[in-house]
């Protein structure tokens, strides 16, 4: 087990380093330079020099790398260009945001998704079944947006029961020890602050968790299909014991082997891909972060962001592996 | 005719009917993937026949139109009323079927021919050169397919062709992944190694015998595939990096700005949506239902459909005596 997780870590290695040459490869082919973007159209030759000498682009490519390289891995990522704020502490807020979105959104999927695969299985060829099915396959053919828009409409506009953009009321003023909001209006106590919270995840959690949601349903549905006909659940209910402790303790706990790899996955991508959700809702995450620096040409941001969002990614894919390991005592890694 | 002969010929009869033949009597009789066919068939038409369809030029604006506030819903003149420029969104929304239609395609080819060839390289020549592209693949598929998308059309600059490129190179790792896997069980199968013994060259085995049999996965990918490139290219433009021409009636361009008419237009929401949901759940109902049809677990049965019909009478009998 340990040398499956070293190994695992070593492997790393390589796609990192090439993951930030082509990041650095990448943000050199974007067309115009900081510079243009910092300074406007009209700025005068000497100005332009100084913010390139600033940002080092009057360096070689090589050199301009190795600069790069050295100063990740000693975890200074520079200053945004955009806030003049510094990369890591900007990171430190918005990756929160982006967290505190994604779980809730798993947490929705998976509370929902469960039960509806579990029952559409067991009741498997019924018109309950075939409309579940129908609706799993609306649920990702709905583009995050439009689901997003369309929630805000009837909750936020129509009914005015739910805040539509943000994490929290502007007016409030509230301390943040830790950034995850949630976590923050606990241990302050400040319950009204917590409700506030809440409310403005729900929309955005909806939104992003949809398509897990279907997902979830349609994997717990076709595991608890095949291990309902497993000898050892036919066993199970040969000699007599209750339906139900049959279904949670022979079918579902196993049926739940290849949801958790699927859900580790989709947490993954939720972390990453959040960016066409928090665009609706204003969300201040990762995905705005970067989407803002595409436009702004924030060298420092992208350089950093993406290549944190990658690392995130693939770390999240290792603990998936190995949690998938450690649950499943069938499969040994050597 | 000897019986031999009479027998060679049945089995020659037999033979045809294979795979194919076979997924397709099974994908016609599901009702899913027919329902599929329909919706993309419509959309396919909307595509084709879009200016015989259209009632006004998808591009003309009618300020007059809006003057009593933005939008004017349906009417007999505009059948989905008009846009926050006086546009006819229903002209608009056919011809957007153009757009994400070869959007689409073009998206799909791309990440699907690059992806195959890589795919069919690394699996089928093994080596240092798997390894390289393999690893190649696992970086890419390290960033987040709509970030790469994003950050290909900022580095291409904005554009049809460029989107398309962008939505085909998040492709290219999944097929990649997909074909070297299938080359991979299929290279140590016998009738490979035969071929290799009477001396038939490396790509001549790799183009005639093992890409035929791996290609089953690949179209139910390709068809999965293209509802994802409809979404990611609506994605894009919603984000507002559509094409160049803001006046373009792309779907998730035409989504952009429509939360300021909220309150008096919401059918400029609802339209452009509803479009590219239909048409994103034509792909993935035919995708769905290609999937179990071309499965060799299922092949030889008779559709699923009707096969339910028959064994529900039966399984209703053993639920009810598991007392479940």
């Amino acid at each position: 087990m340990l040398r499956f997780v070293v190994r695992r870590l070593l492997l790393l290695v390589p796609i990192l380093l090439g993951l930030s040459i082509l990041v650095f490869a990448w943000i050199r082919a974007l067309p115009g330079s900081p510079a243009d973007v910092l300074l406007g159209e009209r700025a005068t030759p000497a100005a332009i020099a100084r913010v390139r000498h600033e940002y080092g682009l009057d360096k070689p490519v090589y050199v301009q790398y190795f600069n790069y390289l050295k100063t990740t891995t000693s975890l200074d990522f520079g200053v945004s260009i955009a806030s003049r704020r510094k990369v890591t502490e900007e990171i430190g807020t918005r990756f929160p945001a982006t967290v505190e979105l994604a779980l809730s959104a798993m947490l929705f999927a998976l509370v929902l998704g469960i039960p509806l695969g579990f029952l559409t299985a067991k009741y498997y060829g019924s018109v309950g079944d075939q409309v579940g099915l129908l609706a799993s396959l609306i649920g990702i053919s709905i583009p995050i947006f439009f689901l997003g828009l369309m929630l805000k409409y009837v909750f936020s506009v129509k009914l005015g029961w739910l805040p539509s953009v943000g994490r929290i009321d502007v007016t409030r003023d509230v301390r943040h020890p830790t950034h995850f909001y949630v976590l923050d209006a606990i241990v302050t106590g400040d319950w009204s602050t917590l409700v506030d919270v809440l409310k403005h995840l729900i929309l955005p959690a909806i939104a992003l968790g949809t398509i897990p949601l279907a997902i979830v349903a349609r994997i717990t549905r076709a595991a608890v299909l095949d291990v309902q006909n497993e000898d050892y659940v036919r066993t199970a209910r040969a000699k007599g014991l209750s339906p139900f402790v049959v279904d949670e303790r022979h079918v579902l706990r196993n049926a739940l082997l290849p949801v958790s790899t699927i859900v580790g996955l989709q947490t993954g991508l939720l972390l990453s891909g959040a960016i066409l959700t928090e665009t609706v809702f204003a969300w201040p995450g990762i995905g705005t972060w970067l989407s803002e620096a595409i436009f702004n040409r924030d060298y420092p941001v992208l350089q950093a962001g993406i290549l944190f969002l990658a690392v995130v990614f693939v770390l999240v894919n290792l603990v998936v592996d190995i949690s998938y390991a450690l649950l499943n005592p069938r499969i040994r890694y050597s | 005719m000897s019986v031999a002969e009479l027998e060679a010929q049945e089995i020659q009869l037999e033979a045809p009917s294979g795979l194919w033949r076979d997924a397709w009597y099974r994908l016609i009789r599901n009702p899913g993937a027919v329902v599929g066919f329909v919706l993309v068939a419509i959309f396919v038409a909307c595509a084709i026949f879009a200016p015989l369809i259209a009632t006004h030029d998808p591009q003309e604006t009618n300020l007059l139109l809006i003057v009593k506030g933005c939008c004017p819903g349906p009417s007999r003149a505009h059948l989905l009323g008009v846009d926050q420029l006086g546009r006819d969104e229903f002209s608009r929304i056919i011809f957007g079927a153009r757009y994400s239609l070869v959007i689409g395609i073009v998206a799909v080819s791309v990440g699907l021919s690059v992806g195959l060839v890589l795919g069919a390289i690394a699996g089928y020549a093994g080596g240092l050169l798997d390894s390289v592209i393999m690893r190649l693949m696992d970086i890419m598929l390290a960033i987040p397919g709509l970030l790469l998308a994003i950050g290909l059309v900022a580095a291409l600059g904005q554009g049809l062709w460029q989107i398309m490129v962008a939505v085909g190179v998040v492709n290219i790792p999944i097929f990649a992944r997909l074909l070297r896997g299938s080359v991979l069980a299929q290279k140590e199968n016998e009738f490979i190694v035969a071929a290799r013994a009477v001396g038939v060259r490396r790509p001549r085995i790799l183009v005639s015998h093992i890409l035929p049999n791996a290609i089953a996965p690949v179209i139910v990918q390709g068809t999965l595939a293209m509802a994802t490139a409809i979404i990611d290219v609506a994605g894009l433009g919603f984000l507002g990096l559509g094409p160049q021409d803001p006046g373009t009636p792309e779907w998730g361009t035409m989504l952009t700005n429509v939360e300021r008419y909220f309150q008096s237009a919401p059918h400029l929401a609802l339209i452009p949506g509803v479009a590219i949901v239909i048409s994103v759940l034509g792909f993935n109902l035919i995708g769905d239902g290609l999937r179990e049809a071309l499965d060799p677990k299922l092949r030889g049965r008779v559709g699923r459909f009707r096969q339910r019909k028959m064994l529900g009478f039966l399984r209703r009998r053993r639920t009810a005596a598991r007392g479940a």
